[in-house]
């Protein structure tokens, strides 16, 4: 029998917090002179103490609230000890006995089926400083000298730890995935993987023959979604050879080498137990009340699962199609907005998620850049529902209305297209011109030899492109018929 | 009467009434240390030139006619464990030789704003891990009141300054005992607040949940002034109480001890601890009834029994956290090496004296696996019980008497030798800290050997007031302790010794 494979995974989110955790430096890091957002507490100058950012419990709250769970009205931080240069204090602020969520869940969609993810518990702590060693690769080896840059220390984490519930890679790239959408829908923090807000450490390990859980591993350092599933499997596989062969699995952490695609063992790495958690004294525990609770619950907005249900069931969309849409809250509520201006549901749903998506990534814009504002686009699908202008029309106009920043009357002037469409003696005239233009496939049709319609096609593809999509390609059809007596 | 003799007070209200000016009694206050100084060595660093300049600074306020405030022209000195701006911070060690803060302790700011005179550091056990001020960089501090003798610790220098004349009043940090024991060997008063009366930003921590700004001075009113000017809620420290706190000046003014009920401890063998000692605190049992107090003996089986391990287990491991930081990277004395961690061990070996390295290694072996779950876990429980014997037996008492220090001071170099008996000598303080109650040393006078008596005072947790309001009446007949003469032991007369 196939060993099951078992993974839990760490989830360090970085909170958007205008300040840092502990301290009022600011807790932006990233393009900052090295060691400009610091001060005595986050330095660890002696005899200064932390004073608790409430922000950064409001942001934790509310994604506790966000993984239904429990938001304790008692909450404790302790120390994780240990030297590095990185670590200023040589101890690591952080809630391990009491932290200020627990038990909540996370569901998930894989392959049309859901599956909940079980929350072990949600805590509050600090990001150490960061380590810039001088060498080509910015790697330690090698180093002559490393220097350390403390922006970063301080700055507020949010851990998410689940249970062991994962059975794939694949559900645990999805897991991230809806980890990072919620946390991103509650405004609690960007979750970019690649500059560091969001970072996973993964547990993995198979099941004995007996079906009892296995020896686990951690493995770190996966700086994308992809990294983190390549790096699964690749663990997977590592994992099944030394079984195979008989051998045993050592708990340890390895590193992700994203370059050589392997795990590597970081040795010297120590254990659980030489970090010598206990409590901080010079804190006051953290108390939330059960009004302040209620009141967190009350200023949630819809997640994003209650969201895709009702797009399912209010605009009678596809999974698929729910799926992009409710990706991005923004996006949402552009497609939300763009159907309340008037817009069909199942054709504003296609129009945003395949020319507005695609015009954005053209012009690397995010949809609150984006320059049709949804009473716009709803006007553009308006008029394409109605067969004032054809598909490919639209699409022109939309390009020229998003990277120049017209209206859509202004586009259409742009464009060239006529004003108001083709229809009647007006559209049979072009019809008849265009028949006298083609003979040879006018006689074609009138000999009843057009069997499978590819010819009237051609000539109404001519019509409606001589009238710039400006006629109703039905009216268009009846014409030629009319004149070929098809 | 010599400027030097004053209280606070008096120094105080002669300055403002322009009886004498601030300068004049800076100057005679220095003059003071610099005659005692090469015999006492209390102070680590004097700030002479700073001091005389904000002594005219508060004369000419005074000549403007502009408010000052209630420790005008008073001059202080503080433990160098404290944050002081600009001037050196040691902490007694070789790892901070040189360190210069950036910003001073709250405690520091809220003297200087009510006008105090800051005239340098004192001496102390480094890192606060001691006590008998011997364990120092700068050699250990002597008694004022015998020069062959400790003047206990680990605040002995702040305490020593104060009995020798040299200020009024000196700032000290009480982790286990430190502020009352060295009190008790010098013969002056003492007070650790309840824990969180006092902000504790800028104090170079020892343990977290102990360590408490503590004032000592010559008399029981200066002592309500300090705590007046000290005890105040800080937004620097989210452990420090954040209501208004009483008048403790007013709380003084208690006429006697009529419908308070005092515990008198008993729960030791007379044997285990200095007969003079024993008596004074039969004897403080009397002035409190002689004052109306009811007087009934007490006893805190539990506090005695685990006191002093459930101490050392608690503060070892929180020093170990806490001392982590001085690891010569950004600040201290720093010692190469071929890789970081060569750096740290380096450094931490070379800089660190051998007690503090002791507590270190101690604290850091109390935390690990294992140990943690046989030390450190039970500590906690048995801390929780210790405050749950003291709320019961508070049922009962308004204050307790007790011995703050089992023997009278040891002489210099005795006890050095074996670390187990010195930590003994805590016996009596260590309970009160850990269950973070108002504890007093109230000085007695002399023994006829000049050697000073005292008994400790003990109050219900936040019931600081209350506790300054009873020491005050016991103070009127017990009188206030006298200036010292370094290198004169005085010898009592008959008729004279121990009220």
């Amino acid at each position: 029998m196939a060993r099951q494979i078992v993974i839990g995974l760490e989830v360090h989110l970085q909170l958007l917090t205008k300040t840092k955790l502990f301290c009022s430096c600011s807790a932006e890091y990233i393009g900052h002179t090295p060691n400009s957002n610091v001060c005595p507490i986050c330095l660890a100058v002696p005899g200064t103490l932390p004073l608790l950012n409430d922000g950064a419990v409001a942001l934790a709250s509310r994604l506790g609230l966000g993984l239904h769970c429990t938001i304790q009205n008692y909450s404790t931080f302790g120390r994780k000890n240990y030297f590095y240069a990185d670590l200023a204090k040589a101890y690591q602020i952080t809630q391990y006995e009491l932290p200020v969520a627990t038990k909540g869940y996370l569901d998930i969609e894989l392959g049309g089926a859901s599956k909940r993810v079980r929350i072990h518990h949600l805590h509050l702590e600090e990001d150490a400083g960061k380590l810039v060693h001088p060498t080509a690769d910015g790697r330690l080896t090698g180093a002559a000298y490393s220097l350390v840059d403390y922006n970063r220390g301080g700055v507020p984490l949010s851990e998410v730890v689940s249970e062991p519930d994962m059975s794939s890679p694949a559900e645990a790239k999805e897991y991230v995935m809806r980890l990072r959408q919620l946390a991103r829908y509650l405004d609690v923090s960007d979750g970019e993987m690649e500059s560091g807000s969001l970072r996973v450490d993964a547990n993995i390990s198979l099941t004995n023959a007996d079906g009892t859980l296995g020896t686990r591993v951690e493995i770190k350092n996966m700086n994308s979604l992809k990294a983190l599933e390549r790096a699964l499997e690749y663990e997977i596989s590592r994992q099944n050879k030394v079984l195979d062969s008989g051998g045993r699995i050592v708990q340890e952490t390895r590193l992700w080498d994203d370059a050589e695609g392997v795990t590597r063992s970081m040795r010297n790495k120590e254990t659980a137990s030489d970090y010598r958690y206990y409590p901080e004294m010079d804190l006051a525990p953290i108390v939330i009340s059960d009004s302040e609770i209620e009141g967190y619950r009350q200023s949630m907005p819809e997640l994003p699962q209650e969201k895709r249900l009702r797009f399912a069931q209010s605009f009678g969309l596809s999974g698929e199609e729910i799926a992009i849409l409710t990706e991005q809250k923004a996006l949402a509520d552009y497609y939300e907005a763009t159907v309340s201006a008037g817009a069909p549901t199942a054709r504003a749903a296609n129009w945003i998620r395949m020319e507005v998506l695609r015009v954005l990534n053209e012009l690397g814009q995010d949809i609150s850049e984006f320059r049709v504002k949804p009473d716009a686009l709803a006007g553009l699908v308006k008029k394409i529902e109605q067969g004032d202008i054809s598909s490919t029309i639209g699409k022109d106009l939309l390009d020229l209305m998003a990277r120049e920043d017209l209206t859509l009357d202004e586009a259409v002037k742009r464009l060239g297209a006529p004003q108001g469409r083709l229809s009647g003696d007006a559209l049979r005239e072009l019809a008849s011109r265009i028949v006298s233009s083609q003979p040879d496939v006018a006689e074609t049709i009138k000999n009843g030899l057009d069997k499978k319609g590819g010819k009237i096609k051609f000539l109404q593809g001519l019509v409606m492109k001589e009238a710039r999509g400006q006629a109703d390609p039905n009216e268009v059809a009846g014409c030629l018929s009319e004149l070929l007596g098809s | 009467m010599e400027l030097y003799e004053l209280s606070a007070k008096e120094t105080a209200d002669g300055i403002r009434s322009k009886k004498f000016s601030a300068i004049e009694v800076t100057e005679a206050c220095l003059a003071r240390a610099d005659k005692f100084e090469g015999n006492v060595n209390a102070i680590i660093t004097l700030t002479a030139d700073a001091a005389l300049a904000s002594a005219r600074e508060i004369d000419a306020r005074i000549a403007r006619g502009e408010s000052v405030g209630p420790l005008a022209g008073v001059p202080y000195f503080a433990k160098d464990n404290f944050c002081t701006k600009g001037t050196r911070t040691t902490c007694s060690s070789k790892i901070l030789e040189n360190w210069l803060p950036t910003y001073n302790a709250s405690a520091i700011n809220y003297m200087n704003d009510a006008g105090a005179v800051m005239m340098g550091k004192t001496n102390l056990d480094e890192f606060a891990m001691g006590s008998s001020t011997e364990n120092s960089i700068i050699g250990p501090t002597k008694n004022p009141r015998d020069l062959g003798r400790v003047p206990g610790g680990s605040s002995g220098g702040s305490a020593a300054s104060v009995a020798a004349g040299y200020a009024p009043i000196a700032l000290g940090t009480d982790t286990g005992g430190s502020v009352r024991q060295p009190a008790c060997f010098c013969g002056v008063q003492g007070m650790k607040p309840s824990y969180g009366q006092v902000s504790r930003y800028g104090i170079l921590a020892y343990a977290s949940s102990l360590d408490q700004v503590s004032p000592l001075a010559r008399t029981v009113e200066d002592l309500a002034i300090s705590m007046e000017v000290l005890a105040r809620p800080d937004p620097h420290d989210t452990t420090c109480d954040a209501y208004d706190r009483p008048r403790f000046t007013e709380a003084i003014e208690l006429p006697d001890l009529k419908g308070k009920k005092i515990g008198v401890f008993e729960g030791f063998e007379s044997s285990q601890m200095d007969a003079e000692l024993y008596g004074a605190l039969q004897k403080t049992a009397g002035h409190c009834r002689d004052a109306g107090a009811v007087v009934e003996p007490m006893d805190l089986p539990i506090a005695v029994k685990y006191g002093v391990a459930t101490y050392y287990v608690t503060a070892l491991a929180d020093a170990s956290s806490k001392l982590a930081c001085y690891d010569g990277m950004r600040y201290g004395s720093h010692l190469d090496g071929q890789t970081l961690n060569e750096m740290y061990v380096n450094t931490r070996t070379a800089c660190f004296g051998e007690e503090v390295r002791r507590r270190i290694i101690l604290g850091t072996c109390l935390l690990t696996e294992g140990f943690y779950q046989n030390y450190y876990g039970p500590a906690l429980k048995v801390r929780q019980r210790m405050v749950d014997e003291f709320d019961e037996l508070f049922g009962r008492f308004d204050a307790y008497i007790l011995p703050t220090s089992p023997s009278l001071p040891y002489r210099i170099g005795m006890k050095e030798t074996d670390p187990n008996r010195l930590y003994l000598g805590d016996i009596f303080t260590v309970p009160i800290s850990l269950a973070g109650l108002p504890g007093i040393n109230l000085s007695m006078g002399l023994n006829a050997d000049g050697l000073p008596l005292s008994v400790q005072l003990v109050g219900q947790r936040y019931f600081d007031a209350e506790l300054l309001g009873i020491a005050s009446v016991l103070e009127r007949v017990m009188g206030k302790p006298r200036v010292a003469t370094p290198g004169v032991v005085e010898k009592t007369q008959k008729g004279e010794e121990a009220k």
